[in-house]
Order: C-alpha cells, then structure tokens, then sequence
C-alpha cells in the first residue's frame, strides 16, 4: 500500500485512512463527509489527490505519440492548455482510463506534457506511454475547489489563483516551481496544484490557514457525483464505451488514427445501445452501486454508482440505461427487494 | 470512545437500555456511529412487529457503506425514533440519546455484554 507524501499531516488531522487503487488516503476528516462536501459547495475544500498518475512525456515525438494514443484531439488546445481524454482497449473500445493531459508548455521538439491517470490504471497507461516519466514520487497534488477557492489560493499564490479553467501554468511558490491546472472534479470552481514533495506539508497548511477545509475521498464521490462526472470502474471500464458514458466529445474523430478507433467507429455505426443518464428518488434512502433499474418490472439496467445527495436532500443514482429512454420517464429502483420510483434527469444533478 | 457503564451491549454494536415494564430502548453504539461515518438514511422497523433475536430488524446508510441493524433481544416493537426520518445525523450526534432506534418490549433477552466487556471487544 502506497502513502502519500501529506499521510503524516492526515493522521495528524484525525482522518479516516481507507485503501483506494493500492494507496491509503483520507475518506473523511472528523468534521465528516457532509460537512467536507458543504464546504466544497459553499466556500473551499482541499483535497489531497497524490494517488493520482503523473506520467511525463516531452520532445520530439511525445504529441505524436499522445495523439496516436487517446481519443481526444490535442490540435483542439494547445501549450498551456489542460484536455480531458480516453485511452481505449484497441479490440472493443471500452475505456481503459479516463486522464487529463496537461500541455505544459512548448509546441514540437520542446514539448511538455503530463498525463495524470486513475491510480489504479497507472500502470495501463504507462505501457501504452513508452518513454514516459513517472513524476509522482517527486510531487503531492492538491485540488483546492468551491465558490471561494480562488480567493483563497489568491492569498497564498495570487498567480496560481489566476490560473483559469483548463489552463495550465507554472508559478513560483517559497521557492519552488509549482505547476497549476484549473480542473478539478467536483463540479465546483479551482485548480489542481502540483508541488514538489517537500514543499506539499507547507503548501497544505498555508491553504488550511487561508481558510480551505480538508476534505477526503467520500465527498470527492459525493461531489462527482452530484456533478454526473463519471467515476473509472463504475461508469466507465470493460464493456463501456465513451459513446455509452454520453462523453463523444472526447473523441477526436477528426484524427486518422488512435488506439481503438475502428472498434469505436464500428459501435457508433451501430447506433447506441445505452446511455449514462441519471436517476432520482424521492426519498433520502441512498441508491447503491449494483441495484437493478426496472422499466415495467423488467431489469434493464445495473445502478452504476448511487448515494445520498447532500445538496438535493435525496438519492441520486447513475446507470447505462436503454437509449430509448427520456427524461422523466419513471423506472423503478429494487432497493433490497423493495421497488422504489426513481425519475431520470439530465445530467448534472447539481448545476454550478 | 464513549461506553456508558449503565448499558449493556451486543456485540452487533447496537446498546440496550432498560426503560421499564419489561421494555428496552435499543441504538447503536458511539463505535458503530463513529466507523459508519456520517449516517444519511434509517430504516426503522413498523410498530408492532415481532423480532427474533438476531434477526434484521432494520438498517443504517451513510454516504459510504449500509449496515444492518441485528436485533439484541427477542420481542414486540413498542416505539420507534421517527424523528430519525428528517434528522438522521442524530445518530451521529447523540447516539445514546437522541439518536435512538426504537423500543422493543422484551419476550427473550439476547446474548449481552456489560460495558466492560464491550469495551474490551472494541479495542481488541
């Protein structure tokens, strides 16, 4: 089990350590999940995401290679410049990871990039990267997120917080280079910071004192969530495409070539089976992962991820439903055999 | 981790408090609350239905995992907490207080711990 370079801060904090893709990382804090995913909401929380890949790929012949490799097209953005992509199984098309490219800087022979996958697919991503670099031992990644995280970086890096969304751009910070995106996965506002391993502890308790709450990976989920962001190994994985998960827009189909473009063009032709679309029930009794969606009594779908939702007061739930279905439409929910209305929604549940 | 010394306990996590005439007030433990996590859901058992002892009897949600409730006597259910409907988080703040579950008037008592005991259990 791998630690992050913040464990020691965490156990300081009192957080509860859960193991996730092979790392130990904080689920909550004592404030709890509730209160973490408030704060994120409603003013900044801070998370300490460092199980996240970091693969680094420069010079001749890295925007090629990215190109070549993941669905989304890097001629859309350019040096500076943050992108959301797939990386395909070549034979079917499921979605072997969902990453962030960051372009860090320079365009041909000085290119730079960073590729930052799932934690548990890092090492899939590395072997379709040959010649990358791992850079995650030498760096702790924080995403500082809500309504007020830029206010509150802007205190500790006003150059960081000036980093706008799907920018990407290197600050000097105490001394050291820090590199900032302006993603996240909440849905909320703010960036991701990449600081070198032994500035992380300090850069952490400077946005502490500036006012983020730390916050662990049960409201990350709950955050995601409510923002219809799909989660690797729930919404997307083995058998899912990126035209199932309703995210075409990845694809670059302006490309002649990335890994797995035939199988994709060859499900798209077919015409959609099954679209991620989102599910609501009236009450708070929180839909689960593997619940079976019922249209007229018959299954036809498997809740893909599911919970409480603490900014609408209810359960909220996704699932790859049927493509005929609409918005509105009332299927039915079995919660421990008991079969519960559930509404489907556009997605995000909770627009910011 | 508080273990009041005048309850007794199973080792499901639940507490048991006699409230007299043959009936008990049942809820889980600060233990339970605490490794559950923030509690979002209760789901209580209906007035009048007969447990057995170590049965399901009901459940507790939080935003990460469901954790059914094991009944720690046998009876009738007598009361239930229905204010844990739109206040879940009671569980969380109060457990042996207002965070109660439900009241079961007893026809077999279950197999139950003193504090003591259930102390040693939770940091063995």
């Amino acid at each position: 089990m791998q630690t992050s370079p913040l464990d020691g801060v965490h156990r300081d904090l009192g957080a509860r350590m859960v193991p996730f893709g092979g790392w130990e990382m904080p689920v909550s804090y004592p404030s709890g999940t509730l209160a973490e995913h408030a704060a994120c909401r409603t003013a900044t929380a801070l998370f300490d995401v460092s199980h996240l890949g970091s693969l680094g790929l420069s010079g001749p012949g890295a925007f090629d290679l990215l190109q070549a490799t993941f669905t989304n097209d890097l001629r859309r953005i350019g040096p500076g410049r943050a992108q959301y992509t797939h990386l395909l199984d070549e034979a079917d098309a499921s979605v072997v990871d969902d990453v962030i490219v960051w372009w860090s800087a320079g365009e041909g022979d000085h290119a730079d990039f960073v590729v930052l996958p799932n934690a548990a697919n890092d090492a899939e991503v590395v072997r379709a990267l040959p010649g990358c670099v791992d850079l995650r031992p030498d760096r702790a990644l924080l995403a500082v997120q809500g309504p007020s995280a830029r206010q509150v970086l802007a205190t500790v890096s006003p150059e960081a917080a000036a980093v706008g969304r799907f920018a990407v751009a290197t600050v000097a910070w105490s001394g050291s280079d820090l590199q900032v995106a302006g993603t996240g996965y909440t849905g909320e506002d703010g960036v991701e910071v990449s600081v070198p391993t032994d500035m992380a502890s300090e850069l952490w308790a400077a946005l502490v004192a500036a006012g983020a709450e730390p916050a662990g990976l049960g409201a990350r989920d709950t955050l995601r969530l409510e923002a219809g962001l799909p989660l690797h190994g729930h919404e997307l994985g083995p058998g899912i495409t990126p035209l199932d998960a309703g995210l075409g827009w990845v694809v670059g189909w302006d490309k002649e070539a990335f890994r797995g473009r035939a199988a994709l063009a060859a499900r798209r032709d077919a015409g959609a089976g099954r679209r991620l679309r989102g599910l609501v029930v009236e009450g708070r009794r929180p839909p689960r992962e593997g619940q079976t969606v019922l249209r007229a009594g018959e299954p036809v779908a498997t809740l893909t991820s599911g919970n409480f939702s603490p900014t609408l007061g209810h359960g909220i739930g996704l699932a790859l439903l049927p493509a005929d279905v609409v918005d509105g439409e009332v299927l039915g929910l079995d919660q421990r055999g008991a079969e519960v209305p559930a509404t489907v929604v556009p997605l995000p549940f909770v627009r910011r | 981790m508080n273990v009041p010394s005048d309850l007794r306990y199973s080792s499901d996590h639940e507490w048991v408090r006699d409230v007299g005439d043959g009936v008990v007030r049942i809820g889980i433990t600060d233990y339970a609350q605490d490794a559950l996590g923030d509690v979002v859901y209760v789901e209580l058992p209906a007035v009048g239905a007969s447990v057995e002892c170590g049965a399901v009897f009901g459940e507790v949600e939080s935003t990460k995992s469901v954790s059914e409730l094991f009944a720690p006597v046998a009876g009738e259910v007598v009361a239930v907490n229905d204010e844990l409907d739109g206040a879940p988080e009671r569980v969380n703040e109060d457990p042996y207080g207002e965070g109660w579950i439900c009241e079961i008037r007893v026809v077999a008592d279950g197999d139950l711990m003193d504090a003591g005991a259930y102390t040693a259990l939770i940091e063995g």
